[in-house]
């Protein structure tokens, strides 16, 4: 085996769900223009209203730049005319209704349960929670759908929804993230293929959490997914979020847009596990992940983001939420880690407009490798967010002296009753804390994974319970390497 | 090296360097009346330096001031501390950008930055942009911001015992603001003094 074997060999340990699924997939041809959005549209048998909405996301994103803000120097110019922008997977004939045993092993060698597993008699084993697994540009399998139904839940697929609550969708659909609110979003907005919808209606709680899985498997495509989540009046409900990908050497694109709508005195509670794709150890491929997200609060509402943001090659992030009711509140609990060549700037936006708003952000960078890990955020207090407040802290880790870790909060108070706090500070793990751990027998890449799951703990213990166990144990395997 | 610079009156470096003077004591001052920019960068050359940088910002009637702080650690073991505190009045407008960059190499560096902003009423607003750049990681460096308004605890309690209400809110700004001007002398201080009762 040559170095080069090797090497891959190593970084294919260290990224356990970089398999491809051998599977008949349908795709389109590169390149994007407005023919490739009709036939996207086509493809998905959308109305006409949806096409137009499309087309006019499109005409406004050929006048948009892409933005460079970032402090992404890594971000490699993307050329839109070099990506498939639709791939799903071909349904057999015999089984149109059935999910294709191949797809179904695939999601559950990613521990995904696309299937509702039987419970034995009087025991309940695990907590359930309801899946919808898109695969590229498809939803493959929405699970728990009946008993979701009764409470009136919707949660399925956002082609499904287009077709079968067309209302619901049109109603919600771009009020919070508009067509051409910034150059990926219109992108999302023109070739988006499917996500999730979910409504829950007035005064429910949802039983179960609700969770949406995506998986890039075709090589040069790009995902566009797009996720639409209403709580109506008095509703609660938590919804987590997972992402993976093969590895492969050349980047791939994933674009998204979220957009959360909490009614009057709503609680939304949405934690995402990123773990795309990072590229190898020398920083070639890996996801460029470029994603929207933002939720609006009505009176008294709330919600809540918790990220772990340790994949992708590329993460610009902010999910945001814009604080329009009075009374409603806001908090954001994220930890980033990047290793490698690993670029990362993320963060969040809390925009007061109600009175007495009250918004918390908690974040945790982690640098190692060569990575460059940045928090970028903005706190606004607009002129009628009396008696609004808001506390922002900030902690950066160093580990390795290749590193990077920035901070970028922007701040603006327009309202003397409104108060807006910020800490930030940078550390790296201390001698004292690496020689603790030695003399009890635990090695330094131990401590170091110890350590760290201290440092991000705040934010870990926000996370539903199978999520924080799978955030713990990815934040040590992305560690590995970094220390000793 | 203690240094005061009055913005409007006096040059304000706005390049400038760090590798002489074992310590250096930078205060520069906006007062009322001021309408600009005031542009201050100054990069850290030489280990075991310190430098102790403050400003003071009193922004009224319209005026928009604006702060592009830079300091940049480009050797092993210096240290720094800003503090910027401003009053904000009747439409003023302040905007502070303060940057703390530690480049590659610049091992045990200890950096601190705080801003802090008083709004007086309505009309007035403030940003802040307290910005960390690190490329080492021994380093010890944090940041703080805050915009708000006065107490009315505090005015309260004064009030309580007899202190009339505008002179209360006078002696919370002045205490606000005594941390910077106390770095001023005395003579200097009280000719400044006077300009505040504009506010």
């Amino acid at each position: 085996m040559d170095e080069q074997e090797l090497l891959k060999d190593i970084a294919g340990r260290e990224y356990s769900e970089g398999f491809v699924t051998r599977i008949d997939q349908e795709f389109i041809p590169k390149g994007l223009t407005e023919k490739t959005v009709r036939l996207i549209s086509e493809k998905k048998g959308e109305p006409q209203w949806l096409l137009d909405f499309r087309l006019d996301a499109f005409r406004k994103w050929q006048k948009m730049e892409a933005p460079m803000w970032g402090h992404l120097d890594r971000l490699p110019e993307i050329d839109f005319q070099d990506i498939i922008y639709y791939a799903a997977p071909v349904q057999d004939a015999d089984r149109p209704t059935e999910i294709d045993p191949e797809l179904e092993k695939t999601f559950e060698k990613l521990g995904i349960p696309v299937r509702e597993r039987e419970v034995l008699a009087g025991v309940k084993s695990k907590r359930e929670v309801a899946v919808d697994a898109v695969f590229d540009s498809v939803s493959v399998s929405t699970t728990f759908r009946k008993a979701l139904s009764e409470k009136g839940i919707i949660f399925c697929s956002f082609g499904e929804a287009v077709q079968r609550h067309p209302d619901l969708v049109r109603k919600y659909l771009a009020t919070v993230v508009p067509s051409g609110d910034n150059f990926y979003a219109a992108l999302n907005s023109a070739v988006f293929s499917d996500g999730s919808f979910c409504y829950i209606p007035k005064g429910v709680k949802c039983p179960m959490d609700l969770s949406s899985y995506f998986r890039i498997n075709a090589a040069g495509t790009g995902q566009f997914e797009r996720t639409l989540i209403v709580a109506d009046e008095g509703s609660s409900l938590s919804y987590m979020e997972g992402c993976t990908a093969p590895m492969r050497d050349a980047n791939q694109l994933h674009a998204a847009v979220v957009e959360i709508i909490v009614e009057k005195g709503a609680d939304v509670r949405y934690s995402t596990v990123q773990n795309w794709y990072p590229g190898d150890a020398q920083g070639r491929g890996g996801i460029l992940n470029l994603v929207t997200k933002r939720g609006l609060c009505k009176e008294g509402a709330h919600l809540s983001w918790t990220q772990v943001e340790t994949g992708s090659a590329i993460t610009w992030k902010y999910p945001s939420t814009i604080l329009q009711g009075d009374d409603s509140s806001s908090e954001f609990y994220s930890v980033a880690l990047t290793n490698n060549y690993q670029q990362a700037d993320t963060g969040t936006k809390m925009i007061h407009i109600g009175r007495n708003t009250r918004s918390r952000i908690v974040s945790k960078g982690i640098s190692a490798g060569h990575s460059d890990n940045s928090y970028r955020g903005m706190v606004r207090m607009m002129p009628g967010a009396a008696g609004a407040r808001n506390y922002s802290q900030c902690d950066s880790l160093l580990l390795g002296s290749n590193c990077g870790a920035h901070t970028f909060p922007y701040i603006k108070n327009q309202n003397p009753t409104a108060q807006v706090e910020h800490e930030a500070t940078t550390s790296r793990i201390s001698e004292d804390q690496l020689y603790y751990c030695a003399q009890r027998g635990i090695s330094a890449e131990e401590a170091a994974g110890l350590i760290v799951g201290g440092y991000a703990r705040e934010v870990l213990s926000r996370l539903p319970m199978e999520f924080a166990v799978e955030a713990r144990k990815l934040l040590s395997v992305n560690l590995e390497g970094a220390i000793g | 090296m203690n240094r005061i610079y009055i913005a409007g009156i006096d040059e304000i470096p706005q390049h400038s360097t760090l590798e002489d003077n074992d310590e250096l004591k930078v205060t520069i001052i906006c007062p009322p009346g001021y309408n600009g920019v005031v542009n201050f960068g100054i990069d850290i050359l030489r280990p075991g330096v310190s430098l102790d940088l403050a400003g003071l910002y009193i922004c009224t009637r319209g005026e928009r001031q604006r702060f592009n702080i830079a300091v940049r650690h480009l050797c092993p073991g210096a240290s720094s501390r800003q503090l910027f505190k401003g009053v904000l009045d009747r439409g003023g407008n302040a905007v502070f950008d303060g940057l703390i960059h530690v480049a590659h190499g610049a091992g045990q560096t200890k950096a601190f930055q705080e801003n802090h902003s008083l709004l007086l009423d309505e009309t007035s607003s403030s940003e802040t942009h307290p910005q960390l750049e690190i490329y080492a990681d021994d380093v010890e460096c944090s940041h703080g911001a805050t915009i708000g308004s006065l107490s009315e605890e505090e005015r309260f309690y004064m009030c309580s015992r007899g202190i009339p209400s505008e002179e209360a809110r006078h002696m919370q700004i002045l205490s606000f603001l005594s941390p910077v001007l106390s770095r001023i002398p005395e003579d200097e201080r009280l000719s400044l003094m006077r300009r505040f009762r504009i506010l």
